[in-house]
């Protein structure tokens, strides 16, 4: 219904004494999009957040956020938006119905529609049995939920949320998703999001990859594995030797040595394993064929393997360093 | 400024105090200790000639501003507990002008402040004190205004701090300087002349010296100019803690 983009961004930049932490950055959100900011930790993220949210001043650029000038109205630009941050932000020692009550007179909610407001939101994330406890005694992922909450109660247009499901178990992440994906869905809300989670990228309508400060692409996130093509396979052997020379020599491919066997990318991966199959003679003991995920997007617009912060760590380095060699 | 806002956020911080038990009592009870221990302890040595009054007396209102003192300006520790656990984002994201949250903030410590003097006042007689009932409620916008300037001390202070062992090292650095030379413990008649010009700079001897006179009928200054001094030091004190806190980022 509103024709101007819920946020836009154009060279924005920020600079800490000698060091540049975003490097003009570009990029345009809808309204009732949801828009993720995807990139290794230290990428920019929380400071470009904390740009559009008014917290930080940028050093050069323009912002606009549901029509206004961040620099200019920052108030106007407060009234308008949710802020989610990355690490906790309520006040332990109120009660879950106290620090949503602060909340919605500070943001104007009019007193008739106040408690109503609460108790929406506290059912929302299903908080409601526990509104009149001490946020202390709550779990990470009750905190989590609580916050998300709180970020609903003044009806923003546009939501922040800085790595929304970080040190949060799978259920709960899979909770919260649902949480925003119904925002989105129900209330038209604009979601922004940063993450370096793969997984969670995915729930993304479009993506923007961040890394030192740049966005080095910008797309959804099927266009953007679409981008990078060919399907990832894996050939286990027990003469890895043998059928690496095969591999070069016939299809001129050099694969990389992993825990899950020789890796190599190519067009069409199911075809070209049944080609294989019958070409080569070195005895195959397993063979694995997947499409490229953003962890491929971002090692090939990068170089570089994201760090996952999930348990994956450990396999991921590993891959990242058998394929640097 | 949103009057409503204001309430609620000073509110805050009142429930936090009366909710924590522990240190609710220690604070209540630690200005009983000294009236206990230097009034008695004292009372016989200084007799009443030089003061005027009983020295217990004589000390109560001193005790009732060291009270607000040290209440108003550890009030403001709360901005380092809230930048420590995140609370501090939540406020300064809010559509709410800097200043509103600072007013709020030299509001809820003036309150608990004032919880602090009302039990000295109240206890004092049983201590054999003689306040004026009336002089104490007309000493209480003094105090006040008083406890405000001192929380915008802290809130300066705090907006500079980043660590809660920074806070805690510069307050006890200006708060016993404030204390020793404010005439809360002796008068200020006959005083050495380098130590009668120090307490003269020095904002707290004009609100001790309001109180006293008040209370029990007994001051150095015009009070007044005990106001007037009062007032000027919240102006200046208030306007610096404004301006530190919006220059934070959080």
């Amino acid at each position: 219904m509103n024709p101007s983009p819920a946020i836009e961004v154009r060279d924005l930049s920020k600079r800490f004494g000698d060091v540049e932490a975003v490097r003009g950055v570009s990029f345009s959100v809808k309204e009732g999009e949801i828009f993720g900011f995807l990139g290794p930790n230290g990428a920019g993220k929380t400071t470009t957040i904390k740009m559009l949210c008014t917290l930080l001043a940028p050093t050069s650029g323009a912002l606009r956020l549901a029509g206004f000038d961040v620099t200019k109205s920052p108030e106007d630009v407060r009234r308008s938006i949710g802020v989610i941050f990355q690490d906790p932000s309520l006040d332990d020692r109120l009660t879950a119905e106290e620090n949503l009550e602060l909340h919605a007179v500070v943001y104007g909610v009019p007193r008739a529609e106040r408690r109503a407001r609460l108790d929406e939101a506290l059912a929302f994330v299903e908080l409601s049995e526990r509104k009149k406890d001490l946020v202390r005694t709550f779990s990470g992922g009750m905190k989590r939920r609580l916050e998300i909450a709180r970020g609903l109660v003044h009806r923003p247009r546009v939501l922040f949320l800085d790595e929304p499901t970080t040190g949060l178990d799978p259920q709960t992440r899979k909770a919260t998703w649902e949480v925003l994906r119904g925002l989105r869905d129900r209330n038209g809300m604009t979601l922004f999001l940063t993450t370096h989670y793969m997984d969670e990228a995915e729930n993304c309508d479009r993506i923007a990859v961040i890394d030192h400060g740049r966005i080095v692409a910008e797309d959804s996130p099927e266009a953007l594995k679409r981008a990078v093509g060919k399907d990832v396979v894996f050939v286990r052997t027990n003469e890895p030797a043998a059928l690496c020379a095969v591999l070069a020599e016939r299809y001129g491919l050099t694969p990389d040595r992993t825990e899950e066997g020789l890796c190599f990318r190519v067009e069409d991966g199911e075809a070209f394993v049944v080609r294989l199959v019958s070409d080569v003679r070195v005895a195959v003991t397993g063979i694995a064929v997947r499409r490229p995920t953003l962890d491929d997007v971002f090692l090939a617009l990068t170089g570089r393997q994201i760090r996952n912060g999930n348990g994956e760590a450990g396999r991921d380095t590993m891959r990242a360093m058998a394929r640097r060699r | 400024m949103r009057a409503e806002v204001v309430y609620h956020l000073a509110r805050r911080d009142v429930v936090k105090f009366l909710r924590d038990r522990q240190s609710l009592v220690a604070t209540l009870v630690r200005p009983l200790l000294w009236i206990l221990a230097v009034g008695f302890g004292l009372r016989r040595a200084v007799g009443t000639g030089a003061i005027g009054v009983d020295f217990v007396s004589f000390l109560v209102p001193g005790v009732a501003t060291m009270a607000v003192l040290f209440s108003s300006m550890f009030s403001a520790v709360s901005i380092v507990w809230d930048r420590e656990f995140g609370f501090l984002k939540e406020l300064l994201v809010a559509p709410v002008p800097r200043a509103t949250l600072v007013f709020a903030k030299m509001i809820s410590a003036s309150v608990t402040a004032l919880l602090e003097v009302s039990v000295v006042l109240l206890v004092s007689p049983l201590f054999g004190a003689r306040i004026d009932p009336l002089g104490a409620l007309l000493a209480i916008p003094v105090l006040v205004a008083f406890g405000m300037s001192v929380s915008a001390l802290g809130i300066t202070v705090a907006s500079r701090m980043k660590t809660f062992e920074g806070f805690g090292g510069i307050v006890n650095f200006l708060i016993q300087p404030v204390f020793f030379f404010s005439g809360a413990l002796y008068p200020l008649e006959g005083l050495p002349p380098a130590l009668a010009a120090v307490v003269r700079l020095n904002p707290m001897s004009y609100a001790v010296d309001a109180t006293r006179g008040l209370c029990v009928g007994v001051h150095h200054f015009p009070i007044p100019l005990d106001a007037g001094v009062v007032l000027a030091a919240l102006a200046l004190l208030g306007t610096l803690a404004v301006r530190s806190f919006s220059r934070m980022q959080a």
